[in-house]
């Protein structure tokens, strides 16, 4: 008697194995990722002979052949004997491929049951195959399934309960005698398809088929292309900033001022106050991202599961190759105009790591909806009637430090790791929106989980320097957007780091924005306000601090967040302005209106920037270190390490840009511009040694590979 | 022995059949062969109107490939051998 535990689902993409996982497991999932790596890891359990079994859907794989980090943990999971039974879900409208797989698991256990699934629409592709003469040739239980019928997969779990008695022995060695190459496989596959698969009718006009040669259709392609494109953008970006304000608004009300006024209610000590609002003001940071991180995966979800995504894919490639990248990494980088941080989670819809990485490490350099107040107040301050062809070189700067970081990446860091296209395009079918949602909802949670906690932490630790002041021996509390915190006062003191770039010392508010631009780049112009009218009157500051800190108005606060819901639909829908480039224009007040700056903000800027120093500026803000709900992203995806590595990248090419900008246009020092010119030889240099370092590692670690493909 | 041609090559409404790879050990044709590209295995272009990346029918599933990639995947035209 078998006693099973633990399950496993294995498959290839698109094989409708986590169509399966969700039916089954129902609400009860959990995301995490597999041990030491980034790959998604989706736990859930069901029942199974009136007991509970843990189940885990395996990544998407065609082989398990270490090749790709999916390909690793699959395989790992599989050989380690952990799970007491694989269910191996076989798309039948695929068998032949599907099938590879199948031959692969049966070398490394026994356990296997074959889900054989879409074979109702198998049958209307015109495949009709002989199920009980496949489990015969397999040598392994054959169910069919149709994973998207829950009266189907009901009955296939009570099959699978009645299989389970009549499974082998669990004999960890019992094929390995048997191991085939991949020609033998396929042949053994071959004869297997001849035997079992039945073509009742042409498969050449089906319907898959028939939208392909529309939207692959030469002039038709880029126009269906690009309307796609800009719906997930509408979708992800202008849809997601609907809420924005309402997260925002809401998460202050509750995590920031309920809990202040509670405190002081109660008389808490000030330095209490301060600390619980700053963990507050991290809640926050991350509420204001569950909207544009959920319909970016909601958008993203529909795309993959219409099958339109491949598509995409294949359409982008074309001009997306020329920059060393899939055609599918065109999706992450037209979100990161509105957004970074769900651009750099889109990041993952592709396979190689290498991919991915460079994707991430280059979305960054798209200007986010984050960063135009900051260019839009700046340029109005001093480029006048240019403001809008100076805001549209930021961008195209940024566009061209990505394409310049993937040239720098694909010779250094992931110098020869094999880039190639290779993109299969499963069938269309409509997407299913109880699926979709959900695993909108289960990303967006482990969003928050993983990325959210170290964001709490970090913007805490960035709110108590902002917030803390110490002044004559007494420390006092805050002082926020003010000279007299522990920020401000960093900030001062780094300044000469800025004076390559053209910030003089007596700006020293500009490099503290540079500091609360941590929290999100658009705190940039709320900080330089502040300190700029701080410096000008100085006592004042006091004030406006603690306007903020006024009787707390919850009514008010719930209002204006519906409010902001309300015209937030209205402008989405009014107006195709997504970017939100509507914001620049010369009228000074307009702007500042809109942004929330005082009027007298452009005289500060005038008289403390110069034309070219202040485009230096804003060039450094393009590219600096990102806000730390990107960081948190970037760790999540890629792990501490690599988004350690891509922090310190762009801060340093921020410098080494922005000073050389500044030198060649401004400055005139010979030895200012040789330095940044050396910089930036030496950022080359350093993620050479990184590249050779992990070349060497993995080395060491990996097996050389076997070729085993000698016909 | 049939003239081979590379997958890049093929025209459409002709039958053709898997002949090998330019570098048979490269990760690329590892990665293909996993993939079914096997030698002997029946491949033709799909009927789709874009050419660069190309996409053909194999094994009942349609791939897209980088014209420039499929160069390194020899074909032999069906019924000439």
């Amino acid at each position: 008697m078998h006693k099973i535990e633990r399950i496993a689902i294995a498959g290839v993409p698109n094989s409708g194995k986590t169509t399966l996982f969700n039916s089954l497991t129902g609400a009860r999932q959990k995301v995490g990722n597999w041990p030491g790596v980034t790959v998604e890891k989706i736990e859930g359990s069901f029942p199974l002979k009136n007991t509970r079994v843990e189940l885990v859907d395996l990544p998407g794989t065609y082989n398990l052949s270490p090749d790709t980090e999916d390909q690793k943990v699959a395989e790992r999971v599989i050989s380690s004997g952990e799970y007491d039974l694989i269910l191996n879900v076989v798309d039948a409208t695929n068998l032949s491929r599907n099938l590879y797989l199948t031959m692969d698991l049966k070398e490394r256990t026994n356990q296997i049951i074959v889900l054989l699934n879409m074979t109702d629409v198998a049958e209307k592709e015109g495949i009709k195959i002989d199920i009980d003469r496949l489990s015969h040739d397999l040598e392994v239980p054959v169910v069919p399934i149709v994973a998207v019928d829950k009266t189907s997969v009901k009955g296939a779990i009570e099959q699978i309960e009645s299989l389970i008695e009549g499974l082998p022995p669990h004999d960890s060695h019992v094929s390995k005698q048997e191991v085939m190459d991949t020609v033998k496989k396929y042949s053994h596959i071959d004869e297997i398809y001849g035997r079992v698969a039945r073509e009742i009718k042409d498969r050449s006009t089906n319907f898959t088929n028939r939208v392909d040669n529309v939207v692959m259709n030469r002039f038709a392609a880029i126009p269906i292309f690009l309307a796609s494109m800009f719906v997930t953008f509408w979708f992800a970006i202008g849809l997601g900033s609907v809420f924005i304000d309402f997260f925002d608004i809401i998460g202050g009300l509750l995590f920031v001022d309920i809990p202040s006024s509670l405190l002081n209610a109660v008389g808490s000590p000030e330095w209490l106050v301060v600390m619980v609002a700053g963990v507050g003001a991290g809640v926050q940071t991350v509420a204001t991202f569950v909207p544009v991180v959920f319909f970016m995966f909601l958008a993203l979800g529909i795309l993959e599961d219409l099958g339109y995504m491949a598509r995409a894919g294949v359409v982008a490639d074309r001009f997306m190759r020329k920059i060393g990248l899939p055609g599918s990494a065109f999706i992450p980088m037209i979100v990161g105009f509105g957004c970074t941080v769900p651009a750099v989670m889109a990041a993952r819809t592709m396979s190689t790591k290498r991919d991915r990485f460079m994707t991430i490490f280059m979305a960054p350099f798209m200007s986010c909806g984050a960063r135009l107040p900051v260019y839009a107040l700046f340029c109005a301050a001093l480029f006048g009637a240019y403001s809008g062809l100076a805001v549209f070189l930021i961008y195209l700067a940024g566009l061209f430090m990505a394409i310049l970081t993937g040239y720098f990446l694909k010779n250094t860091l992931f110098k020869g790791t094999p880039s190639n296209f290779v993109m299969d395009l499963p069938l269309y079918h409509a997407p299913r929106a109880g699926a979709v949602l959900k695993s909108a909802w289960l990303r967006l949670r482990s969003f928050i989980k993983r990325a959210g906690t170290i964001v709490v932490a970090a913007v805490f630790v960035l709110s108590m320097l902002n917030s803390i002041g110490y002044e004559g021996g007494k420390i006092s509390f805050g002082n926020e957007d003010s000279q007299s915190s522990v920020l401000a006062y960093a900030g001062k003191s780094i300044g000469p780091i800025f004076k390559p770039i053209g910030i003089t010392e007596e700006n020293w508010p500009a490099s503290v924005a540079l500091f609360t631009g941590l929290f999100a780049k658009e705190a940039i112009v709320g900080t330089v306000n502040a300190l700029y009218a701080a410096n000008d009157m100085t006592g004042a500051t006091e004030a406006g601090a603690k306007e903020e800190a006024g009787a707390l108005d919850v009514g008010g606060a719930i209002t204006e967040a519906f409010t902001t819901v309300g015209e937030g639909f209205v402008g989405v829908i009014s107006s195709f302005d997504l970017l939100g480039l509507g914001l620049i224009s010369e009228d000074q007040a307009t702007i500042s209106e809109e942004i929330g700056a005082d009027g007298s903000v452009y005289q500060h800027i005038a008289a403390n920037f110069t034309v070219f120093s202040a485009f230096a500026y804003l060039l450094f803000v393009l590219m600096y270190f990102p806000c730390l709900a990107v960081i948190g992203a970037a760790r999540q995806e890629m792990g501490g390490y690599y988004a350690g590595v891509m922090v310190v990248y762009s801060t340093l090419l921020a410098w080494a840009v922005a000073t050389l900008f500044y030198q060649v246009a401004e400055g005139h020092s010979i030895f200012y511009i040789m330095l940044s010119l050396v910089m930036l030889l030496a950022i080359y240099g350093w993620l050479h040694l990184l590249g050779k370092k992990e070349k060497d590692e993995v080395a060491a670690v990996a097996p050389p590979p076997v070729i085993n493909n000698c016909a | 022995m049939a003239s081979t041609k590379n997958l890049a090559e093929i025209s459409k409404g002709k039958s053709y059949e898997v002949a090998g790879f330019t570098s048979e050990t490269s990760d690329y044709a590892e990665k293909l062969y996993k993939m079914g590209f096997v030698k002997g295995t029946p491949v033709e272009l799909a009927p789709v109107k874009i050419s660069d990346p190309m996409v053909v029918q194999i094994r009942g599933s349609r791939i897209a490939l980088r014209k420039k990639e499929a160069q390194e995947i020899l074909v032999r035209e069906v019924g000439d051998a």
